[in-house]
């Protein structure tokens, strides 16, 4: 069975429709986007970061963005790995988030220091803020694409 | 003054790069799906730290920006640099406006868009792709079939509409990831 599109699924585009057939024409891409949200939000090996924390930031990003289709599937996903245990490090984690999808250049050293003191490694920094940085890609991507489909539809 | 420029910007990261020489296998392997001319660049070489990430998402950016057919390249550009103009990212604009000078060969008309700002004078399909960009952008919620009609009069196809799409969303990531991990240092 071919691997889920978030994307498609979110939009009901359907296989063989006209959007589903331009998106193919660029297929690497399709398929690059989809695998960017899989390593970043369920991945194999999760590293320093859980899944739970993912999930959660994936949700807050979402909801800043206000894409009520992303919303509840990053809902449906934080269902499934249990939310990330309240304290200071999640606090942190949601304060790094929306520094990095609101304000990202009014974010300096200190916090970057900030999440390391908690013990995360370059890795691990580097990982949540490439997830918080690709919920605003497809919360761009979903409302491009919508509008292509009110256009077909008119 | 304009804080924008297309002179070369420096970039100096907030964690340490990966090595080349001391990188792992699988930290070669994400550089090797990023652009050829920038996989050694100090920027990916950041990303490198997480290398699930940067491998499917440096992938995805440089089919974004290298896909053969469909929106020129130039136009690409000129998105991108709109979308670093609007996010506030200097190191971004300053290389994707350079790109556009040069895929264009009209620095002036470069220039006069960083000094002028996005509103400058432009041809009616520029104008189209410039305000779509920064729509899309500080608005996404907004975004309907009626931002798509200035696209459609000035002759893009679906195609040349799903890479500006792209265009434009990569840069949303792409500002963010710059700035976050990292400074801009103006020449």
């Amino acid at each position: 069975m071919a691997e889920d599109d978030l994307i498609e699924r979110l939009l009901g585009i359907e296989p063989g429709s006209p959007l589903a057939a331009l998106r193919l024409q660029r297929e690497a891409i399709r398929r690059h986007a989809q695998g960017a949200w899989r390593e970043l939000v369920l991945p194999e090996t999760p590293g320093g970061v859980s899944h739970a924390e993912r999930a959660a930031l994936a949700l807050f990003v979402a909801q800043r963005g206000g894409d009520a289709a992303l919303i509840a599937e990053c809902r449906t996903i934080l269902a499934t790995t249990g939310t990330p245990p309240a304290g200071p490090r999640t606090e942190l984690l949601v304060r790094y988030a929306e520094m990095v999808a609101e304000a990202p250049e009014c974010c300096g050293q200190a916090d970057i220091d900030a999440l390391a003191a908690q013990g995360m490694s370059p890795q691990d920094i580097v990982a949540v803020t490439q997830l918080i940085a690709f919920v605003p890609f497809q919360i761009r991507l979903l409302a491009g694409l919508r509008a292509m489909q009110e256009e077909q539809a008119a | 003054m304009t804080r924008f420029t297309m002179e070369e910007v420096s970039w100096e990261p907030r964690i340490p790069p990966v090595e080349a020489e001391s990188a792992t296998p699988e930290q070669l392997a994400a550089l090797e799906a990023c652009p050829p001319a920038q996989r050694r660049s100090t920027y990916f070489l950041t990303l490198a730290q997480d290398p699930a990430s940067l491998g499917e998402r440096g992938a995805l950016f440089n089919n974004v920006m290298y896909a053969a057919r469909g929106l020129p390249r130039a136009e690409r550009e000129l998105a991108t640099t709109v979308v670093s103009i609007v996010n506030g990212c200097i190191y971004c604009t300053s290389v994707h406006a350079r790109r556009f000078a040069e895929l264009t060969r009209e620095p002036a008309e470069m220039q006069r868009l960083l000094e002028e700002g996005i509103g400058t004078d432009l041809s009616p399909r520029r104008r189209a792709i410039v305000d779509f960009a920064a729509k899309l952008t500080a608005e996404p919620g907004a975004i309907g079939a009626a931002d798509l009609k200035p696209l459609r009069e000035a002759g893009l196809d679906d195609l040349e509409v799903l890479d500006l799409i792209h265009s434009i969303a990569m840069f949303a990531n792409a500002n963010r990831l710059m700035q976050s991990l990292g400074r801009s240092i103006a020449p």
